[in-house]
This record gives structure tokens, C-alpha cells and sequence, in this order.
């Protein structure tokens, strides 16, 4: 009977739009990893977001034909195919890499996820340890409570893994990130003061971890110390800026200056996330000597479709600097556009330049505004470089 | 009747059970290679020439290490771990895994040095993809990974051809009327995400399936064990063109039944290559 009234509510609403808001899940092997679509119709079309807690990003398109709705996000080659059944999604997901698809069962129903707080054995920071097969690596885990509900941050050393969101108990917690691409679930217990539980990425990756509270100590691999360079010879660099001009370190503009080069990529969104904080770095200090270079590592290496990218990037944020056309955004591509960097490979990377034009300081990662108190310590500690080179004496 | 429509309306679609996941989610897999293979520009169908850079590597005249027809000189040096495409008008670096414009061809560099290999993949009509065996719900198992006698650390030949380094995950044991104990490696798959791989030879290789063996991975189920469904067996490349290196078989990952199960395979005249070292 109930099987029946089931179908037939099903059919009576199966005609029903796909537009409003969706609570939604990929079904990893470890557990469901929750975020929120919303689709709505506008223009004549369909237009729709990826949301994780309150941070949202459009899909590149929307596709509905009769049930079948389809949600595309172009920059990871990635789309979520489902059916509309009433009022639910069933389908998955789908992104192609370069061995193959990789599929994710996905499944969304109608409505906001209702928010809960994490509880105030959970909130603050944790210094995390992860088991993997060989040893153990750190990481820093945060938990707040923001306008979402329960908000969380997964720090490495180079950087955080994103504005993570989900379901927190009095003694556990399932939060997520999902941007079309990066698929992360962490999950977790506390016991007596013990925080445990299990890190998933992509389908089917598990990795055991545990975390007590922080004493304040270091517990991360300090970001100075990630990439070293060579300080004996000023930090050579010449490339193309978008005009096609090649631009060098011996730049009439870099001449006796304290710069700050920053490695980025426009497919980064840690460097979309950073980039606010160095323009304002750059209008706070440029009057007094500080100049700023940008150097794009981008997917291709091709000109033609790498230069309308750092385009968008600088118009979207108007950025007062020049960018340059730098290289490939692999190890390898850093290593043959900067030899005089050792170890680089976080984006984005800024290195600081003395106004003797030699390296004095190399900062891998970005600590977004998720990180909370670990992006304010980074933005002083900026502050206070730029402070100290600036006071060093020009070069005659 | 309102009232009861908005109740139903309103559940969470729930996720699907173990068995329909597992063989809606195979389905769903199947059909995503399977588009895969039959038109992207770096499918293996589509290779048709594979070579180890070295040092160099000298591509386009019919002398050179891959001759291309309608191609001139070209060559990709590697120094030290950056690769260089030498073009008639000038040289870039260029990175792996991206792909890389040569005329009709499309180039893809893979696998970290010294072990780089330079694919080439051609327009030419592919031929079709071998297809799959029927799901089999008997041939889906699961247990616990048993911790590595030895761990650490090994080099072997991915699904892709490409050496890879590995570390050793443990084993996992099964009764097919004897007992299997069979060799599972953790293999990286990008960023965070790894897969544990098993490369395994059972009775049906040779008679429907590949005669080299196949690939197949573990799925961490909530209990802390591990489902083994060999619905999920899959090719090597080598199976899709002859240009890919084929992983010899590991150290005693035998089946001694037959397996018709997975990808299939109905080329004929190919010899696995004898078990040995790992990396040829």
C-alpha cells in the first residue's frame, strides 16, 4: 500500500521543475559527502550554483531535458547527470581525467540542509596526525560555527583544502568539500580528548587520523621552509607580460624596490582567494618602494589560450600589477621558468625580494580566510617582511 | 492525499543498497569508460606509437625514434626533470599529462623521470572496445586487508604503462574453492586519491579474457574491510594497443579458477610475458 502511494505521489509531482535549492550528497564508499545545488531559471535558460556551507560557485551550465537534468563545470571537464524524480535527484557524478572517467554516485533532494552548530567540545583548533602507509604526516584542523552552522578547515602545510561545511552531534562531525573537482569528506569522533576519524578524497581514498588539541606549538611545516632559493645572485626572472612585452627582474620598475613575486595559477582558487589580500598589501605599501610582479603557471604553456585566462583573472580583480606568461603549472614548468627555486610547487608561492633584488624570504601556500587565525598570522607576518625590507638600505 | 505526497516528496532519495550500488554503480562505470575510450583524443584506442624519452627522444622523419608521416624534426629532451619539445621553429617546456598539438597527432607525456614515455595518438578509426562479461553477484567479495609481511615501498608498471612508484598495502585473502591469497598495492591517482590495486591472472586468461592478467581495485567498506568485485576487472592498456608496455604479473597473484568476470578480452596470439621483476 505504502509502495503504491509512494508511486503515485512520485508521478504526481514528476512534472515538477528542477529550479530552487537542493541538499545533495556523493555517495563515497566512506560515507556521504553533503553540499547544496541550487537551480533556477533564468533568461529563457537554466543557471545553477555548487555551494559549500555559504561560499558558492556557478556551474559553467545547466542542462534540463524532460527528467534528465545535467549540471556541467567545464574547468575540471566534470558534470553531475541525474534524473528528476519529484522532488529528488538520483545520478552521478562524472569528471574525465587522463586515464579515464571517474564516477561517484550522486543524489540530492529538495530543500536547505538544516543547519547545526558544532558543539564547544569541538570548536578551536586541533593539531591532526594521518596514518598513511608508510608514516604519519601533520595537518590542523579547525571548527567554528559560522552563519551555516557547523564550518571547518583542513590545513597542510602548503595550504587549506577549502571552506569545508556538514553535520556535527555532541560528539562527532561529517563535513565536506566538493568544487567539481577536489571531493573531500572528513569525518570524526571525540573521545576523552581525542579526536579520530577517517579523511576521504575521490571515491574510494581513506586515510586514518587523529588530533588532540592544540598547545599553541608549531605543529605544521612552517611555509619558509618548504622552498628554499638561491640568495647569492639576484631571483632572475623574464617573460611575457600580456601585451607580449617581455618584462625581467632587471626591469627599470623592480630598480631598487622590495618585490614580491607571486606564483600563481589561474585554475588555483587558492591564488583567486589570496589575490584581494596582496592587492591590498600592494596599494598599502607601493607609495613607499614595494612593487609586485605576478607569474602565471597556467594548464597549457599556450600562449593563445593561457593569455585570455590571466586576462580574465587580472580584470576580474583588477589587479594594478603586471602578470607575466610564465610557464607550465608543474613542478617540472617552475623548475625550467625559475632554476633558482628549490622545492617549489605550492601555488600560490610568494617569493620576496630585497631591494638588492636576491631572495630573502620564500612563503609556500596561501592560508585562506578559512584558515581563521592562521590566515590572520600569515597577513602579519607579510606585513611585518615588507616592513623590514623596506627599511633596508637601496643599493647604489 | 496532499498531505501524504508533501510527507513522500519531502524524504531523501536514500542511497541505493550495497548489491543494486555496486551493480548500477558498475553499470554506470562501464558506460563512462566505454564513452571514454571511444572518443577522447588520449584514449588508448587511439595510440599508436609509445616510446621512452631518455634522454631524447627524436620524433617525425622516417628515421627518427617515432616517424610520423607529414611531420618534420621534432624532438623532446629531458633535462634533468623538465622536459623540452624541440620544434623546427623554436623549443618550449612542456609538461606530462597535458596534451600536446603535433599536426594531426596529439602527444602525452607520462610518468615521472627517468621512466617518461612519450605517447602518440593518431585520427584513424578505432576499433571497437572489447566489452564487458555479464555481472556476476557471485564473483563479489569481502573481507579484511591482511597488513604487508614487508612493508614498503616498490616500482611497477600501472594499468597505463606508466611506472609508477607503489607501496605495499598488504593482501587480501579469498576462498574460490581454494584459497587465493592475493598481493594489493597502493597505487596514487592524483592528489590526495589512491587506489589499491590488485593485478591478478586467473584460468580464463587467454579464453575471454586478457591472457596477461587484469587490474582490479578494493572498495573500503564502513566495517573496516574491504569489497573485492571482479565485475570491476579491468584491461591494461596493452590490451587496447600494442604500443603500451604490459605489467608482468605480480609475485604469486595467481587465481586458479577461471574469473568470467570484468573486462573482457578477444584478441588472439598474445603471451603474457613471464613473471619476473616487476619493472622490465
Amino acid at each position: 500500500m505504502l509502495a503504491m502511494l509512494i508511486q503515485g505521489g512520485a508521478a504526481l509531482v514528476t512534472l515538477s521543475s528542477p529550479g530552487g535549492p537542493w541538499r545533495a550528497v556523493l555517495d563515497l564508499a566512506g560515507g556521504p559527502l553533503p553540499f547544496a545545488v541550487r537551480i533556477e531559471r533564468r533568461d529563457g535558460g537554466w543557471q545553477g550554483v555548487l555551494c559549500n556551507g555559504v561560499k558558492c560557485q556557478p556551474f559553467s551550465k545547466v542542462r534540463v531535458a524532460g527528467d534528465s537534468v545535467v549540471l556541467e563545470n567545464a574547468d575540471y571537464a566534470a558534470t553531475m547527470t541525474a534524473v528528476l524524480r519529484g522532488d529528488s535527484l538520483v545520478g552521478y557524478y562524472n569528471n574525465i581525467g587522463s586515464n579515464g572517467p571517474r564516477t561517484i554516485p550522486f543524489r540530492a533532494a529538495r530543500g536547505r540542509w538544516p543547519m547545526t552548530r558544532a558543539p564547544a567540545s569541538l570548536v578551536g583548533r586541533w593539531d591532526a596526525t594521518y596514518f598513511q602507509d608508510l608514516g604519519t604526516s601533520p595537518r590542523v584542523l579547525e571548527f567554528r560555527n559560522g552563519s551555516a552552522g557547523i564550518e571547518g578547515t583542513l590545513i597542510s602545510s602548503t595550504s587549506d583544502y577549502g571552506p569545508f561545511s556538514g553535520t556535527a552531534s555532541s560528539d562527532s562531525f561529517a563535513i565536506g568539500y566538493f568544487d567539481g573537482s577536489f571531493v573531500y569528506l572528513l569525518t570524526g569522533r571525540l573521545k576523552g580528548d581525542t579526536l579520530r576519524g577517517i579523511f576521504h578524497a575521490g571515491l574510494r581514498t581513506q586515510t586514518r587520523w587523529q588530533a588532540v588539541r592544540s598547545t599553541g606549538a608549531s605543529h605544521l611545516t612552517p611555509p619558509t621552509e618548504i622552498t628554499s632559493a638561491d640568495t647569492a645572485e639576484p631571483f632572475r626572472f623574464r617573460f611575457p607580460d600580456l601585451q607580449g612585452r617581455m618584462v625581467g627582474n632587471d626591469d627599470p620598475r623592480f630598480r631598487g624596490k622590495v618585490v614580491l613575486v607571486d606564483i600563481f595559477g589561474t585554475w588555483c582558487p587558492t591564488c583567486h582567494e589570496g589575490m584581494p589580500g596582496l592587492i591590498d598589501l600592494y596599494r598599502r605599501y607601493h607609495s613607499r618602494g614595494l612593487e609586485f610582479v605576478g607569474l602565471a603557471f597556467e594548464v597549457t604553456g599556450d600562449t593563445a589560450v593561457d593569455a585570455p585566462l590571466v586576462r580574465r583573472y587580472r580584470d576580474k580583480f583588477r589587479i594594478p600589477f603586471p602578470l607575466l606568461l610564465a610557464g607550465t603549472n608543474d613542478v617540472e614548468g617552475i623548475e625550467a621558468a625559475l632554476p633558482q627555486l628549490r622545492g617549489a610547487g605550492a601555488f600560490p608561492t610568494l617569493v620576496f625580494l630585497g631591494r638588492d633584488g636576491r631572495v630573502r624570504r620564500v612563503h609556500a601556500g596561501f592560508h585562506g580566510l578559512a584558515a581563521g587565525d592562521q590566515h590572520q598570522r600569515q597577513v602579519r607576518e607579510f606585513e611585518r617582511e615588507i616592513e623590514k625590507l623596506l627599511k633596508e638600505k637601496r643599493e647604489q | 492525499m496532499r498531505a501524504l505526497v508533501f510527507a513522500v516528496a519531502s524524504l531523501f532519495p536514500p542511497a541505493m543498497g550495497l548489491v543494486a550500488q555496486s551493480r548500477d554503480a558498475v553499470a554506470r562505470e562501464r558506460s563512462d569508460f566505454l564513452s571514454w575510450l571511444t572518443t577522447a583524443a588520449n584514449s588508448p584506442l587511439a595510440a599508436v606509437a609509445r616510446h621512452p624519452v631518455g634522454a631524447a627522444l627524436r620524433l617525425g622523419p622516417p628515421d627518427a625514434d617515432i616517424p610520423l608521416s607529414g611531420i618534420g624534426e621534432h624532438r623532446i629532451l629531458a633535462k634533468g626533470r623538465t622536459l623540452v619539445l624541440e620544434t623546427p621553429s623554436g623549443s618550449r617546456p612542456v609538461s606530462r599529462d597535458r596534451p600536446i598539438g603535433l599536426g594531426s597527432y596529439t602527444l602525452y607525456l607520462t610518468g615521472p623521470a627517468p621512466g617518461t614515455a612519450l605517447t602518440v595518438f593518431g585520427q584513424d578509426k578505432r576499433k571497437a572496445p572489447p566489452g564487458y562479461h555479464e555481472y556476476d553477484p557471485t564473483l563479489v567479495f569481502s573481507g579484511p586487508l591482511l597488513p604487508p609481511g614487508r612493508p614498503g615501498k616498490t616500482r611497477v608498471l600501472a594499468a597505463n604503462g606508466t611506472e609508477t612508484e607503489a607501496t605495499e598495502a598488504g593482501s587480501i585473502v579469498l576462498n574460490l574453492g581454494a584459497p587465493a591469497r592475493l598481493r594489493v598495492l597502493r597505487i596514487a591517482s592524483g592528489g590526495e586519491e589512491s587506489e589499491l590495486e590488485i593485478f591478478f591472472r586467473d584460468q580464463s586468461n587467454g579464453q575471454g579474457t586478457y591472457p596477461a592478467g587484469r587490474f582490479v581495485s578494493l572498495i573500503p567498506l564502513p566495517n573496516g574491510h574491504y569489497r573485492l568485485d571482479f565485475n570491476r576487472a579491468r584491461n591494461p592498456f596493452c590490451a587496447y594497443s600494442a604500443v603500451y608496455p604490459c605489467p608482468a604479473p605480480w609475485r604469486g597473484n595467481v587465481i586458479a579458477v577461471s574469473i568470467r568476470a570484468g573486462e573482457r578480452y578477444s584478441g588472439g596470439g598474445l603471451q603474457a610475458p613471464p613473471a619476473g621483476p616487476e619493472v622490465k
